[in-house]
């Protein structure tokens, strides 16, 4: 697992993967900080990371795409199915990766708190419960898109299936304010990783919240393990 | 060694490999033939737990590829039809990794990795980046990955396909220099390449083995040995017919007046003594003999044609 975990991040780093996501998500969110706090003189952090939960969605597909489906596709997945490192240990190694850019992208917006904290007032622990969920949402995409990564045969797929699977997720919110089925709108706001992330917007803290998350980055890697297994039984 | 034990892969309606068995001590060296389709990387992609059979078991001294895993592929080195290269890796992390994923001791994985660059002509590119090396080199630092670690069994799948014929030479040397240290598989398309390294062949066809033997034993079945014996045939035909080392004794017309030219058709070791041993209490003078060997080409082609 460190092996792989290593190499990963050689890789993101080594190459302008890293940097690409990173840019892309400070530049998003530097505009959302200029409009919403800069220019409405806001020291309401809560709604920019409100808003950045949703750069996850468009963003996580990229970094998670090389993963499973860039491997397979240059053929280097070989390498490591036959070393002796787990299948579990091979996912868990590229999710923590994953999940390390990821962290760095969002201490780079730490400094939006810093200047809120200079030239007005920063509401510390909310904002801290904010970022927390902003990190558990960003992990949980990541997650899924790792799962879904182990289904395409190229990167390009890879992305495509993973704002495919995002916008679905998304648009599950959106079905739920909209149908009049009591069940359904249960079932939907409960798998909607939106109304988990919804509460730490707000500076709650909540532990099912965070257990739900939690399990939900288990169950991905979990199902992406498996996937990969199954995939040695069947593939030509 | 290395036991393939009845294993069987189905894709769909398709068989790739049918009851496959084979045995492999260590230090012996199996060229693995077959043509397109015939199974060979299906096999080399089992033994290597890349992909699960559908029936059979092979086991890496003594371990069982699927239920210990971690225990079987600490001993092999594999090297896929196409090296699984990280193009933005230098030769020098990229070895590191090979040797963390092969559970290399970290003390001694920068010695290791000098020994292996070494044996794999790579000291001089360890620095650069894989992307920016030659096919020549990107396929040293395929087996070079496989060699990490110092695993018993080193599989590799065609490892000269795509180089040039000097690069090809080079290649099959750094086979050669394998042999007896470790139990080698590989896979060629070059039949000539086969006969120079390795001692043992299995063809593979539509799945099925149509024949596994030692590569001396395999050119010396149905071996053929053309002999002018000076005396008539009257004389020379019955003896001839008599000896239980050939299986075949035909007469060619058209030789020298006082001799009689025969093919015979070799079915075990010693046959040539049983024939001198005839010959001289026949008081026969044998003129000429002379071995009609067959080329690895002609017994695979014949072979793959049956």
């Amino acid at each position: 697992m460190r092996a792989v975990f290593k190499r990963e991040i050689q890789s993101y780093f080594y190459t302008p993967a890293a940097y690409v996501f990173m840019g892309v998500f400070v530049a998003l969110a530097s505009v959302f900080f200029a409009v919403g706090n800069l220019l409405a003189r806001s020291s309401d952090l809560t709604l920019l990371i409100s808003n950045l939960g949703y750069l996850w969605m468009l963003l996580s597909p990229v970094l998670t795409m090389r993963l499973i489906a860039g491997e397979r596709h240059q053929k280097t997945d070989q390498l490591l199915f036959s070393s002796p490192c787990s299948l579990t240990g091979m996912v868990v190694g590229k999710y923590l990766a994953a999940a390390v850019v990821l962290l760095c992208t969002v201490m780079i917006t730490f400094v939006y708190a810093v200047i809120v904290a200079f030239w007005g007032t920063l509401y510390v622990g909310e904002v801290a419960v904010s970022y927390l969920g902003l990190i558990m949402l960003g992990l949980c995409y990541l997650a899924l898109d790792l799962f879904v990564s182990c289904f395409a045969k190229t990167q390009m797929t890879a992305v495509m299936l993973g704002f495919g699977v995002n916008l679905l997720l998304w648009l599950s919110d959106v079905v739920a304010g909209a149908t009049t089925i009591k069940a359904v709108e249960d079932a939907l706001r409960f798998i909607s990783l939106y109304q988990r992330f919804e509460p730490f917007t707000q500076g709650q803290l909540g532990f099912a919240n965070v257990l739900y998350n939690l399990i939900f980055i288990g169950m991905m890697l979990f199902m992406s393990v498996r996937v990969l297994d199954a995939r040695r039984w069947s593939e030509a | 060694m290395v036991i393939f034990d009845g294993i069987s892969k189905r894709y769909g309606a398709h068989q790739a490999l049918d009851q496959v068995s084979f045995t492999l001590k260590k230090g012996q060296v199996l060229g693995l033939l077959g043509q397109n389709g015939a199974g060979k990387t299906t096999a080399m992609n089992i033994m290597t737990g890349c992909l699960a059979p559908t029936k059979g078991r092979v086991l890496i001294d003594g371990h069982d590829v699927l239920l210990q895993p971690r225990e079987a592929k600490r001993m092999i080195g594999y090297l896929p039809e196409a090296a699984p290269l990280y193009d933005e890796m230098t030769v020098q992390s990229y070895l590191r990794f090979a040797c963390e994923l092969k559970e290399v001791e970290k003390k001694h994985i920068a010695g290791h990795i000098r020994q292996v660059a070494e044996r794999t002509g790579l000291v001089e590119v360890l620095g650069r980046k894989i992307g920016n090396l030659s096919k020549g080199f990107r396929q040293r630092v395929g087996v070079a990955q496989a060699l990490c670690g110092t695993p018993d069994v080193i599989i590799l799948d065609e490892p000269t396909a795509g180089l040039d014929p000097r690069q090809a030479s080079e290649m099959r040397q750094l086979i050669l220099s394998l042999r007896g240290r470790h139990t080698v598989i590989f896979s060629s398309h070059i039949l000539s390449e086969v006969q120079s390294v390795c001692d043992r062949v299995l063809i593979l066809h539509h799945g099925k083995v149509l024949c596994d033997s030692g590569l001396n034993e395999l050119k010396t079945r149905e071996n053929k040995l053309r002999a002018v014996i000076a005396g008539g045939e009257q004389a020379l035909l019955a003896p001839l017919r008599s000896l239980t080392k050939f299986s075949q004794v035909e007469v060619i017309r058209g030789g020298e007046p006082g001799t009689t030219q025969v093919l015979l058709t070799v079915r075990e070791e010693g046959a040539e003594r049983e024939l001198f041993t005839l010959l001289s209490s026949l008081q026969a003078p044998l003129i000429r003999l002379q071995s009609q060997e067959r080329s690895l080409e002609e017994i695979f082609l014949q072979t793959t044609a049956q």
